[in-house]
């Protein structure tokens, strides 16, 4: 069928501004000056309709005349030097082809059989061809999902014959065979392997790929988490396995507050009012690694559904964002082999985030960017969300035998196929290549009507029990739910993007925005009306039942039957050896700072220090009205706060806090005590915002390098950090995930070990978001106090040593129970209203934590360090646990924190100065908008002014 | 205020796919003395629902189908295509439209600003000179004319949050002057220590001409602005209210003011 070009431009005398910016990133990122000029525009391509039919589209909905012109079926940049079409590849969903065919419906055009969207750029000067390659490659298109449009396509239908269901003969394989069949697809090892053998071998049959999949994905490390469920051994003993060494100190804790723990799609704290709240957080590392944006966009939308799958069904509330990667200034040399530059990973990750959560309309106000030389193989991208629920409605449920298994949402296409399998393992130079069907683009909206129809159906009491479709689709979701009745699912039922997936891509399908319920059928006709006036697509696929078996059809013919028993039982348990690696780390201290000035700007610039405003900026983190502590705030708008703290019902005075901590330097030079700082940090950043200590739960995400011996070693003592920190706290961690594979294998068989990563999140509950508290200094004259043990020595990681090259493994180390008690005297403090700001000690020391105090209240501080403290180490130890907090009188602070360490520091000023003294010697004077420039200055360069 | 003896003014809340500050923005108007209630468009094109039944159109912010095209451009559409008549009667007897952020690009995009000629489109919404997605407070400066939303509040510098990629006021000279000489620009961006109109990055956070933020048809009853008022009817909404009292929160007046020319005048019911 005719398929008609629809071409629209901004009108040529007003600026094209999405050509602006690109121009200036071709000649400031990739630095190619030959390019003189850009412009843009839109094509729509329209399958079934006349030119005239395109012309009223286009009049009525396409273009509009006050900005913009047009032309249909005929070029419209037409003097470019070059000229580059860039769409998205065949197959892979845009997400703008629905509108089309709605809006197009609406004006009474019904024809249109398919239609798709792609932008054209014209480029001016004297560009070479391999410029311009380099501009498709380093800026424009992603091969993964997106292509050069080089002809008009003949149509735009997807058609495909679908594939049968093939047997593998598994039972005449032999070790080598087994392996060659696991390899860059099932990613199992050959004990599992072996235990699929026997277990068809005692069937007398061979499997077919719906069941072999079922089985690698259910087995897959993503999903199974078999390192985590693997007894340990270290020097000979025995210990018991990660999750149960987590979930016995959960359980040991006893938090009167938490209500599920490690059960359902995420963890679950009583609120107030009958209410609770949620919290789960992801990783998205393999996908965002190779497609940033969609992976971040999928990653987000994932951890949405992990909230509107919780108990049956919560609203999310929040969304918080932290990243590692490589620095953005990376030279492209050093970039390995198949992996994407960190400067286009950073800021595609941000775009992904910002799209997913805006659109979803969920606030995204919590986070953080980290970077180090060794993400340049891979970024560690966490996306963490948060919901409210009736406490009632909460905890795991479970269906019923003769319940229908129920798919809502998008539909299925060939997306991120084998993603689970491919998440678990390792990062080659062929990861691209190969997996290129993993990712996909994500569809918020899609989410979101189906988020507004869900919390309906939830309201009517109409879902028995609802879980995500992630990694691993259907089979994941429906294969979980039915693990004690069995569930019978027809895979024909299942709708369709397009035709010509086999059933066993139905099955194991990756496509987003979908989820699994299970109904009784008297339900059913209530919950399609919901679903219909929300336009929303709802099938029923299957049943569940009381068999013990998982069983496929495919019109009639059954294509899967496996045992329940076998699918969640049948892995074979681990036995893993840790065994320690050299940290050796030698010391090497610096000299003391002659230029005091410059290194303290060297210090505020570090970009694990810097300002990270222009990120948070293009999150709406304002959407719901909950906003009771904003990221940012301030006289300027422009200081950052340490948590965040929503009132997520409207009228109600309470509230949620929200807060993080990581610190993967930390944890590369000592696991231990870096795990330990990552859970200070969070919990330090919540009780800094006001929140009690004492109604605070936990979350962890593991993100490790593939476990060899050496790297389950530094595991292990990762989580035994976690756990001694439970004990002392009795802050109970209630949901977590794990992700170990972040290592790098280069084709010349180079092995390249990413930084671990321990990130820890917190939320808890305040009575009162009125007593919760900013970092900015609230007046000149104030009293300001430093509480909290730190032993300044502990340099070890900090930015100080990385800017001056100095090493040391002396990292900080902070006692549990000395925190515990510092927290709860803050906390009292806090709720006093004594305390008119307060800001915790994290990366940059205290010379940073006062720097943006001072930013926040447009003022200055005169401060005396402590004359037993070396200077540079006293300004920049980064031990965290500590406080900087303004008091109006000193009376106060011996009465407030007579239990906990404190000393006064110093007090405000009202010139915009900060001046250091140690044993009454003048030490600096600066100017403190020397400090702010210098720590806007980094993520300003990357992603623009704010 | 409300008379306790007449009932609550009706506000249909309009949402559909990818709506988002529906919650918040029924909350700011039952905090009003308003009755909010969340009508989806659907329920409208089938009848389940009338317009007729209410005072006050409310269209809020969000990402109607998802922005795409144009922001809030299928919506508009749709409105144009199904609830012409309806919207038109209910401006013609008097009753109150408000459209904040996507709501007011949905209404540009309608034609029902600033001249109430549904299905022409005279001035639009184009993306922030920044090239991106802006959240951040904004003041704004409302001027002198008959918006019935600002009534009283004329030389009074407000602030609301703006969270929008497309909320640069464009239109040509003409339309622009009699959009001006018409007294129909209702909200201009202004700077945080002069409290003047101002086009200045990030005071003026996308590049509209003339420092708009939002107009008014010129019967004063039909309004849309991009900052969002709903976002502060709450004393901690404000990101500074622990350094200083800021008073009634800004976005209250507004939503009382609309709740109570709809009780006073009764239009409709």
């Amino acid at each position: 069928m005719a398929i008609q070009e629809v071409r629209v431009q901004t009108v040529p005398y007003l600026e094209d501004i999405k050509g602006k910016y690109l121009l200036h990133e071709i000649q400031n990122t990739l630095h190619i000056t030959s390019i003189t000029g850009l412009v843009t525009a839109k094509v729509y391509r329209l399958e079934g309709i006349s030119a005239q039919q395109a012309e009223f589209l286009t009049r009525h909905l396409l273009a509009e005349e006050v900005f913009q012109i047009y032309t249909v079926n005929e070029a419209i940049i037409k003097d470019a030097d070059k000229l580059v079409e860039v769409a998205f590849k065949p197959g892979v969903m845009n997400p703008e082809t629905g509108s089309i065919l709605k809006a197009a419906a609406d004006l009474g055009i019904t024809e249109i059989v398919a239609a798709d969207s792609s932008y054209e750029y014209g480029f001016y000067g004297t560009l070479t061809d391999a410029e311009t390659e380099f501009i498709l490659t380093g800026l424009l298109v992603n091969e993964t999902v997106e292509m050069v449009v080089t002809e008009k396509p003949a149509t735009l239908i997807i058609k495909g014959k679908p594939g049968g269901t093939r047997v593998i003969p598994i039972r005449n394989m032999d070790d080598a065979a087994l392996l060659e069949l696991s390899n860059d697809n099932l990613f199992l090892n050959i004990d599992e392997m072996r235990a699929i053998r026997s277990y068809f071998i005692n069937l007398d049959r061979d499997p077919t790929d719906c069941e072999i999949e079922t089985l690698a994905q259910t087995w897959s490390e993503h999903c199974g988490h078999k390192t985590f469920k693997a007894t340990i051994m270290v020097d000979g003993q025995a210990k018991k396995p990660f999750y149960q060494r987590l979930r016995e100190s959960t359980g040991q804790a006893n938090h009167p507050l938490v209500l599920s723990a490690f059960e359902d799609d995420s963890g679950v704290m009583h609120f107030y009012d009958g209410l609770a709240l949620c919290g789960k957080v992801e990783t998205h590392n393999s996908p965002s690694a190779i497609e940033p944006y969609g992976g971040a966009m999928t990653g987000s939308g994932g951890v949405f559904r992990d909230i509107m799958g919780t108990g049956t069904g919560a609203k999310v509330i929040a969304s918080t964002d932290m990243f590692c990667f490589a620095p953005p200034d990376l030279p492209d040399t050093d970039v390995p082999p198949g992996c994407l530059h960190p400067h286009y990973l950073l800021r595609r990750v941000v775009d992904g985030v910002r799209d997913y959560g805006n659109r979803m309309g969920i606030p995204t106000n919590n986070g953080s960017v980290h970077f180090h030389r060794d993400f340049r193989a891979k970024p560690s991208v966490i996306v963490g969300a948060y919901g409210l629920i009736p406490a009632a409605d909460a905890g795991k449920r479970r269906p019923v035998g003769g319940d229908l298994a129920v798919a809502i949402g998008g539909r299925t296409g060939r997306d991120g196929i084998h993603g689970a399998t491919f998440s678990s393992g390792e990062m080659t130079s062929r990861t691209i290549d190969v997996n290129a069907s993993a990712v996909q683009i994500g569809h918020a909206i899609e989410e979101k009507r189906m988020s507004d129809a869900l919390l309906r159906a939830r309201e009517e009491k109409l879902i028995r029990a609802i879980t995500d479709c992630g990694a691993g689709g259907f089979a994941s979701a429906f294969g979980e739910m039915g693990e004690d009745t069995g569930v019978r699912i027809y895979l024909d039922r299942v709708p369709l993007k397009y035709q010509g997936l086999a059933p066993w891509e139905i099955w194991l399908s990756e496509s987003q925005e979908r989820m699994g319920l299970a109904v009784a059928p008297k339900h059913m006709e209530r919950l399609a009306a919901i679903c219909r006036e929300h336009n929303v697509e709802v099938t029923v696929i299957g049943e569940f039942t009381g068999t013990g078996k998982l069983e496929l059809f495919y019109h009639d013919e059954p294509v899967g039957e496996l045992t329940m028993e076998f699918l969640h039982h049948g892995l074979p348990e681990r036995v893993m050896t840790a065994a320690p690696q050299e940290h050796s780390l030698p010391v090497s201290e610096p000299d003391l700072p002659g230029d005091w000035e410059q290194v303290c700007t060297q210090v505020m610039q570090h970009l694990n220090v810097c300002s990270k405003e222009p990120i948070v900026r293009m999150y709406d983190h304002g959407v719901q009205g909950s906003n009771a502590l904003p990221p940012f705030s301030g006289i300027a708008g422009d200081a950052p706060n340490d948590a965040v703290v929503i009132a997520p019902v409207p009228g109600q005075k309470y509230g949620a806090v929200i807060a993080h901590g990581l610190n993967p330097v930390l944890n590369s030079i000592d696991p231990y005590a870096g795990s330990i700082w990552a859970a200070t940090e969070a919990v330090a950043n919540a009780v800094a915002s006001g929140a009690n200590p004492d109604e605070l739960v936990l979350i962890d995400n593991f993100i490790w390098p593939y476990p060899d011996e050496a790297s389950l070693f530094d595991l292990d003592r990762a989580v035994d950090a976690c756990v001694d920190f439970v004990k002392a706290t009795s802050m109970p961690f209630i949901s977590g995930k794990d992700s170990l594979s972040s290592t790098y294998r280069a084709p010349d068989g180079l092995v390249l070990k990413i930084p671990p990563v321990l990130c820890i999140s917190c939320f808890g509950r305040v009575a009162d978001v009125a007593q919760t508290i900013s970092t900015d200094f609230k007046r000149p004259g104030s009293i300001i106090a430093l509480v909290g043990q730190r032993d300044v020595q502990q340099m070890g990681g900090s930015a100080y040593f990385d800017i001056t090259g100095a090493t040391s493994p002396r990292v900080p180390l902070i006692n549990p129970d000395q925190l515990i008690a510092t927290l709860r005297s803050l906390h009292r403090a806090n709720h006093s209203g004594a305390v008119l700001a307060c800001h915790d000690i994290s990366e940059g020391g205290l010379l940073a934590a006062l720097a943006e105090m001072c930013l926040g209240g447009d003022m200055g501080a005169a401060v005396s360090l402590p004359a037993n403290e070396r200077t540079d180490y006293s300004l920049f130890n980064e031990t965290a646990g500590c406080f900087l907090v303004e008091l109006a009188d000193q009376a106060q602070l011996e009465e407030l924190f007579k239990n906990v360490p404190h000393i006064i520091l110093g007090c405000t000023t009202a010139e915009q100065n900060m001046s250091v003294t140690q044993a009454n010697k003048n030490i600096f004077n600066i100017s403190t908008a020397r400090l702010f420039t210098a720590w806007q200055k980094p993520m300003q360069e990357v992603f623009g002014g704010c | 205020m409300l008379n306790i003896n007449q009932s609550k003014p009706r506000i249909c809340i309009l949402r559909t796919d990818g709506t988002n500050c529906d919650q918040e923005t029924a909350y700011a108007f039952n905090k009003s003395g308003g009755e909010s209630h969340l009508v989806h468009v659907n329920q409208l094109r089938s009848s389940a629902a009338k317009l007729s039944d209410y005072q006050i159109l409310a269209v809020p912010g969000g990402f109607s189908y998802g922005d795409d095209i144009h922001s809030g451009k299928v919506l508009s559409v749709e409105l144009a295509s199904f609830l012409n008549e309806q919207l038109r009667r209910f401006v013609d007897e008097g009753k109150l439209v408000l459209g904040i952020c996507n709501g007011f690009q949905v209404l540009v995009r309608t034609g029902l600003l600033p001249w109430g000629e549904l299905g022409s489109i005279k001035a639009t919404l184009m993306q922030n000179d920044s090239g991106h997605f802006e959240c951040r407070w904004t003041n704004l400066l409302i001027e002198q004319n008959n918006c019935v939303f600002t009534k009283g509040l004329a030389g009074t510098v407000v602030q609301y949050q703006a969270a929008h990629g497309e909320g640069k006021f464009y239109t040509n000279e003409t339309t622009l002057q009699k959009i001006e000489q018409a007294r129909q620009v209702v909200f201009r961006y202004a700077g945080a220590a002069s409290g003047q109109p101002t086009q200045d990055y990030p005071q003026n956070p996308n590049g509209s001409l003339h420092a708009i933020a939002g107009i008014c048809d010129r019967t004063g009853r039909v309004l849309g602005l991009m900052p969002h008022p709903e976002r502060f009817v709450e004393t901690f909404h404000h990101p500074n209210w622990r350094r200083a009292s800021l008073g009634e929160p800004h976005g209250m007046p507004l939503f009382r003011n609309a709740v109570v020319y709809a009780a006073q005048t009764g239009a409709g019911c």
